[in-house]
């Protein structure tokens, strides 16, 4: 009983499954391969072929050495994962958690947990499609001691899913095909039916995964491996404060209250005082959230040798000033975001810290937040496939008064005040955009000096944009703050929340046994978008990140290390935003200048 | 399959046939130096030995099956891997059949693919040739058994 093979996949010629990996450049470049094999005898040599849109592929001609290493039927979810792991994601070793190893004498990095490696050297390289071969020598052939007695991997278990009890899943398949109820089901659902066209094997590759060369270059075009990125969101538990440690947070309105709370529960070795200017407001605050003391003036503060670290809740246009006098003092600095009204007064205080050889850092929370975190690591493992699009929308209706009122203290509007968040996300989440142009609705709030609206789209070399809508002039409704949309997926994070929603591209088992409902619009009525939701919970207590940024902030100073997010980044926030201000009085795109090239012109003053 | 390919074998490789016909004359003959070459245009890669047989049988006919075996065809693996086919008759037993456009296919299979040459490279004294792919079958009664690989011979 035969059935026509419908792609080269159903030719099962893909076999034995192994880690193909090369050395390229500081990263061990790697891709699950199934189609490999010995291709003479003496000397000994073998075929791999990568995909020509595959990172792996240049790895192996720029290094001209790989290494095979053929997995273990142990290893199956490994392999799964292998298989799902974002195509252009750089550090796909860390990603899956891979060890590899270079210690064979042949300067190739190997897996040592695997059944075999095969060290290899390229020969000849054929160009043969959307794939190349590649004919190498096999410089040594190692079994690893401790796989030995087990099966290879065999790719069609990779690809079979993940079925509970494996033997019993096969045995249905085997009966069903066996009894003719694959046919008959195959024709009552109108597929199969007899006198149809004849099967396409090369046409039907194509379409489901091959590239002529017009697609490969658009492809090319943006790059094979994403290196737009520079910031990688920190790990759930980032440090522990080891001893007492006084702080003073300075700047009493009601988000320097939030921050006397946050560092009180931070840890109970923390001595909290408070400074402002009002001796009445400055008095009351201390009671009210049990600090050891106060002082009245940053001047007097900064000379306070009760605490060692100053927490700077001010007006925009104070951050420098007040940071370089407390640096000046020796002392350790958190200062709100954003850094700085202007890329200078941002140079000079993170030259002021390195001089003073304290910590300075600007208080970020979306750099800590749980759900960047989480959704960066979902992106990384392939969940939505390439991120094209990152979308964020926040803001409320928020009417402003005082300096945030103020264009000039301010250093802007929304876009300044709230655009240095989603610039954070955007950053861990996407890279590092290249161009960036900005338009806007009318001023609703004409009491407000800066923008009370700004739509924003940033463009990067390596194929993805993002749209920011910050509003304070209206509601902002019931809606995801921050989107993330690829070929596989997408990805929907809620301010605040305990979780994040993922909607796979494949169909879920609801949708999926809907679609085969007869009539076919009784399938579509009956579906909803939310059977497509997979709603992933979040661990952490401290959902915003704030608890997690100021715990990191007073464990840097104990540890005597840099602060995680360093304040180049929140520089470098503050230079995306500046260059966004530009696009909106200019109408046109505006070349944002590649990471840490601004610093390096701010430093040299 | 000649023992020095099983001895000299560098990693486990699944197993297959390549059946081949010209002028009259026919063989099937194991091989295991096979894999794939690219999506588009889809294409596998075999590689065959210059003195033997099949060798001289696809560069006659420009043309060839490859059948995936499965585990359960490790007697047939070693009969075709055995001995030479000008001396031996391989074919019968196989429960060959004719396929489309003068293709053989065998009774029993994983699956089997018909190909056509497209580019040959030599190896010393091995052609690896790569080959079009021009239509398979999928043998569905078998759909749940495994490969048959070199390290179950």
């Amino acid at each position: 009983m035969t059935e026509p093979a419908r792609t080269i996949w159903d030719t099962k010629i893909q076999a034995v499954c192994a880690v193909v990996a090369a050395q390229d450049g500081e990263d061990v470049e790697l891709w699950m391969c199934a189609n490999f094999g010995q291709v003479s005898l003496d000397p000994p040599r073998i075929i791999v072929n990568p995909n020509r849109l595959y990172p792996i592929e240049g790895a192996v001609r720029r290094a001209g050495r790989f290494s095979i290493n053929v997995l273990p039927e142990s290893e199956l979810e490994s392999a799964r994962r292998m298989t799902e792991v974002r195509r252009r994601s750089p550090r796909k070793a860390a990603v899956l958690g891979l060890q590899f190893s270079d210690d064979a004498g042949h300067g190739i990095p190997y897996l040592p947990r695997c059944l075999q490696t095969l060290f290899c050297e390229t020969e000849q390289i054929l160009d043969t499609g959307d794939h190349t071969v590649m004919i190498a020598r096999v410089l040594e052939s190692r079994t690893h001691a401790q796989r030995v007695g087990e099966r290879p991997l065999l790719y069609p278990r990779v690809t079979r899913g993940t079925a509970r009890y494996p033997w019993l899943s096969a045995v249905v398949r085997q009966a069903v095909v066996r009894s003719g109820a694959k046919e008959k089901l195959k024709r009552a659902l109108g597929r199969g039916r007899a006198g149809e066209a004849p099967v396409d094997l090369a046409g039907e590759t194509y379409r489901q995964g091959g590239q002529t060369e017009k697609e490969i270059a658009e492809i090319v075009r943006h790059g094979l491996s994403d290196q737009g990125r520079v910031l990688e969101p920190p790990s759930r538990a980032t440090g522990m404060l080891r001893r007492r440690i006084g702080v003073c947070v300075v700047g009493l309105g009601q988000w320097g209250s939030f921050h006397c709370r946050l560092f009180r529960e931070a840890n109970p070795l923390v001595d909290l005082y408070v400074c402002g200017r009002d001796p009445a407001r400055v008095a009351q605050v201390a009671r009210r959230t049990g600090a050891k003391g106060f002082v009245i003036g940053l001047e007097k503060a900064v000379e306070d040798s009760r605490f060692e670290a100053m927490s700077l809740v001010l007006p925009h246009h104070l951050h420098a000033g007040a940071a370089l006098l407390a640096l000046a003092h020796g002392k350790h600095v958190m200062v709100e975001k954003p850094i700085a009204t202007s890329l200078e007064d941002a140079d000079t205080m993170i030259l002021a810290a390195r001089k003073a050889g304290v910590v300075l850092r600007i208080a970020e929370d979306m750099h800590f937040r749980p759900a960047v975190r989480e959704a960066a690591a979902a992106i990384a493992r392939g969940d939505v496939g390439e991120p094209l699009y990152f979308t964020a929308h926040g803001g409320g209706m928020v009417k402003l008064q005082g300096w945030k009122a103020d264009a000039e203290r301010m250093g802007g509007g929304v876009l300044m005040d709230l655009g240095v968040h989603y610039v954070r996300a955007m950053r861990l989440l996407m890279g590092e955009p290249d161009h960036v142009q900005a338009n806007r609705a009318m001023q609703v709030d004409t009491r407000m000096g800066g923008e009370d609206s700004v739509h924003a789209t940033f463009s990067s070399r390596y194929g993805w944009q993002a749209h920011f809508l910050l509003s304070w002039a209206g509601p902002r409704g019931h809606s995801p703050d921050m989107i993330i949309s690829g070929e596989r997926g997408v990805i929907h994070l809620w301010p605040g929340a305990g979780f994040y929603d993922w909607y796979p591209a494949a169909p879920r088992p609801i949708p999926r046994a809907l679609s085969y409902l007869r009539p076919g619009w009784l399938g579509e009525k009956l579906t909803r978008p939310e059977m497509q939701r997979v709603r992933r919970r979040i661990a952490d207590e401290d959902k915003l990140g704030y608890h997690l940024e100021v715990r990191e902030f007073l464990a840097a100073i104990t540890e005597q290390r840099e602060a995680v997010s360093a304040p180049e980044h929140a520089r470098r926030d503050l230079e995306i935003v500046l260059c966004g201000y530009e696009a909106l009085r200019s109408g046109h795109w505006t070349e944002i200048p590649k990471f840490g090239a601004g610093y390096a012109r701010g430093a040299a003053k | 399959m000649r023992s020095e390919y099983l001895s000299r074998s560098v990693a486990p490789c699944p197993v297959g046939l390549v059946i081949t016909a010209a002028g009259g004359r026919r063989n099937a003959m194991t091989v295991s130096f096979f894999s794939e070459v690219a999506h588009h245009p889809a294409a596998l890669w075999v590689s065959v030995a210059r003195m033997s047989y099949t060798h001289e049988l696809i560069r006659e006919s420009g043309v060839f099956s490859l059948a995936v075996l499965h585990d359960g065809q490790k007697e047939l693996a070693m009969r075709c891997g055995t001995g030479s086919g000008r001396a031996l008759d391989r074919w019968s037993g196989l429960g060959m059949q004719a396929g489309p456009e003068g293709f053989w296919y065998p009774a029993e299979a994983l699956t089997v693919t018909s190909c056509r040459v497209r580019s040959e490279t030599v190896l010393e004294d091995h052609t690896v040739f790569v080959a079009d792919l021009l239509a398979g079958e999928v043998y569905a009664n078998r759909a749940n058994r495994r490969h048959l690989l070199t390290v179950d011979l």
